[in-house]
């Protein structure tokens, strides 16, 4: 079992004046037994961060830490981590029982004992009947599993994910993402995830490391990452809908208003005059008025039933608003609503810096 | 016309273009076989004999008894032979290197590669003739495979780059992970899966070595002379033993031809069908 330390990890390409950073000053640290995905759109540096913990790339400054021990100038078959790649990456020459004990015949372990092995763990993925097959002759779910079952079959201390449900269709997808967990849940072995999807990141995991351009953003929990988002950007980035973010000004003490719409929200402790203001869909509510009532916040534009809730997509000021309301609702475009906001919960952020305010 | 008529049409322009292309390839070489089975009176004539009653190997086998002969054609296979090996062995370090390494002058290198295959042979050819001589390797076995190796280990480094560049690195990747270092990576991994690309590049370079004239004929005399050569002197200043020099042609082109029906089987097969995604 290991707990893994990333302190003040720097990645850059290139020298000189061609240089561009990956990632910068990343300190955190993976629990032992953890779950932890690093969750962020493409370019963000979460797979450099997982290639640096794996030994695939070099750290340029910092250190990375597995278990107490620095391992960032160990060979990566010294770190005890076993790494399930993207697009799989089975060796195409080997039968699949050859692909799961291709590392346990490299780190030399009994004939018997990689037998035992190589079985256990094509018996948990259900994959014990094409042991003699080559990876060209299996499905994509099933390439995915031989993937897993190599890492597995390992015992590691530290399994690394890169994506790796990125490639299946999305019932297959889903389907994995449960046994992955039950997975984890057996085996207790620290992991870490890569993923751009936020909901695998909020389903599987522990923790969250949500990175930016090579930042980190916030590291937390899946419901504090989404009940109190550190920074606009994870605010935006996480959940399904997305967030509602506007700038608002000040009308009166302690309270915000989206342009001349007449929609405000209350905010206290906040003494800035412009904030940008994050509402959840799901957390705020519509009411139609009539056309002639002055207290309507703006016009229907859009309705999108999903079947067990109602989206509705509301023009204030010339800005969208989301709101998602449950069953299918008699809502239809053009109507004139009122936005209620007493479910919730107001995130305020500072416009320049993005960061949360109160 | 509709749309399955000029589907139809040019399906036939097709098969007639084919055919052409096939008749202007195979014919030369048809003529020549025939040339090496029947006595030649039967073919130069108005109307070719080809009764199959007059069929014979007696050539071939008048050949291949003949120490003249055997000697050019022992030489063609030695040199092929090591040519090939020698291109090979160094020709797969280089490639790898240059596939899978980001070093300055990499491209340089792999361009140079290119750019060596410009230049014309018979521009070389005195100057090697002169500095082989100078080294003692004139007519010589050595002196022609140093000689061969020079032009074909571009060309296959060339190819080699390409066969290696197509293997997915997240292979190498899983290998790293799985405990191998760079000269296990290429022996168990890259290697295994380059088998193809590597077969067609050895036959291409046996080919090339084996079947050229123009080199062999400038560094050698009677030592070190090759298939091509021999074959070529059966062409006389006065008469022409037309028989001897089909059979010799035929022996000449027979392991090239097996070579080439092999080698496209391989690079047909993709190995590395099925190693990623789905």
């Amino acid at each position: 079992m290991a707990e893994i330390v990333l302190s003040h990890v720097k990645k850059t390409y290139g020298r000189g004046r061609r240089a561009s950073t990956a990632v910068e000053d990343l300190t955190y640290t993976v629990a032992d037994g953890d779950f932890v995905s690093l969750l962020g759109p493409s370019g963000c540096g979460k797979s450099t961060t997982l290639n640096m913990i794996a030994g695939l790339e070099d750290v340029t400054d910092g250190e990375i830490l597995i278990d107490g021990r620095r391992v960032d100038d160990l060979d990566p078959d010294k770190r005890d981590l076993a790494f399930v790649f993207q697009d799989y990456a089975l060796y195409p020459h080997m039968s699949v029982f050859e692909n799961i004990a291709f590392g346990l015949r490299m780190r030399k372990v009994a004939k018997e004992e990689i037998t035992q092995r190589v079985t256990d763990a094509a018996q948990r993925l259900n994959i014990d009947s094409v042991l003699g097959n080559r990876p060209r002759a299996l499905s994509g779910g099933q390439r995915q599993r031989v993937a897993l079952a190599r890492a597995i079959a390992r015992r590691p201390a530290v399994f690394l994910f890169d994506e790796p449900l990125s490639n299946l269709d999305a019932l297959l997808r889903d389907r994995t993402r449960s046994e992955l967990k039950i997975l984890h849940a057996d085996l207790g072995a620290t992991s870490v995830y890569v993923t751009h999807d936020q909901e695998e990141a909020m389903t599987l995991s522990d923790r969250i490391a949500v990175m930016s351009k090579g930042h980190l953003e916030q590291y937390g929990t899946p419901e504090e990452i989404y009940r109190r988002p550190a920074t606009e950007f994870v605010a935006s980035f996480v959940g399904k809908p997305r967030m509602n973010l506007f700038t608002a000004s000040r009308t009166e003490q302690g309270r915000y208003g989206l342009g001349d719409s007449g929609f405000t929200v209350d905010l206290a402790g906040v003494e800035t005059d412009t904030i940008r203001v994050g509402l959840r869909p799901e957390e705020c509510d519509v009411e139609v008025v009539d056309d002639k009532d002055t207290t309507a916040h703006g016009t229907v534009r859009v309705v999108e039933p999903l079947g067990g809730a109602t989206d509705v997509l509301i023009d204030v000021s010339g800005e969208l608003f989301m709101v998602r309301r449950p069953g299918f609702g008699g809502i239809t475009p053009g109507q004139r609503v009122r936005i209620s906001t007493s479910r919730a919960t107001v995130h305020p952020f500072d416009p320049a810096t993005g960061a949360r305010l109160a | 016309m509709t749309r399955r008529t000029r589907r139809i049409i040019g399906m036939v322009v097709h098969r007639v273009l084919v055919v052409l292309l096939l008749v202007y390839l195979l014919a030369p070489f048809v003529w020549m076989v025939l040339f090496s089975i029947y006595p030649s009176q039967a073919l130069q004539q108005l109307t070719p004999d080809l009764n199959p009653a007059q069929l014979t190997l007696s050539s071939y086998a008048r050949l291949l008894g003949d120490p003249t002969f055997l000697r050019p054609m022992a030489n063609s296979a030695m040199v092929g032979i090591s040519t090939t090996i020698v291109c090979m062995v160094l020709g797969t370090w280089c490639a790898y290197a240059i596939a899978r390494y980001r070093f300055r002058g990499r491209n340089v290198v792999l361009l140079g590669m290119l750019t060596v295959q410009a230049i014309p042979v018979i521009v070389l050819a005195v100057p090697l003739f002169i500095l082989l001589r100078a080294f003692g390797m004139y007519d010589q076995l050595p002196g022609l495979v140093v000689t061969y190796t020079a032009f074909t280990l571009p060309l296959v480094v060339w190819m080699l780059v390409g066969f290696f560049a197509d293997i997915p690195p997240s292979l190498e990747r899983a290998a790293v992970i799985d405990g191998c270092n760079r000269f296990q990576i290429m022996t168990r991994i890259a290697l295994p899966l380059a088998t193809p690309g590597l077969a067609a590049t050895a036959i291409l370079a046996f080919i090339n070595s084996w079947s050229d004239f123009f080199l062999a004929k400038v560094l050698t005399t009677t030592n070190a002379t090759t298939l091509p050569v021999r074959t070529a002197a059966f062409q006389g200043l006065f008469a022409m033993d037309y028989t001897s020099a089909a059979t010799a042609g035929v022996i000449t082109a027979l392991p090239v031809l097996l070579l080439a029906l092999i080698a496209q089987k391989w690079i047909i097969r993709g190995l590395v069908e099925g190693a990623v995604k789905g």
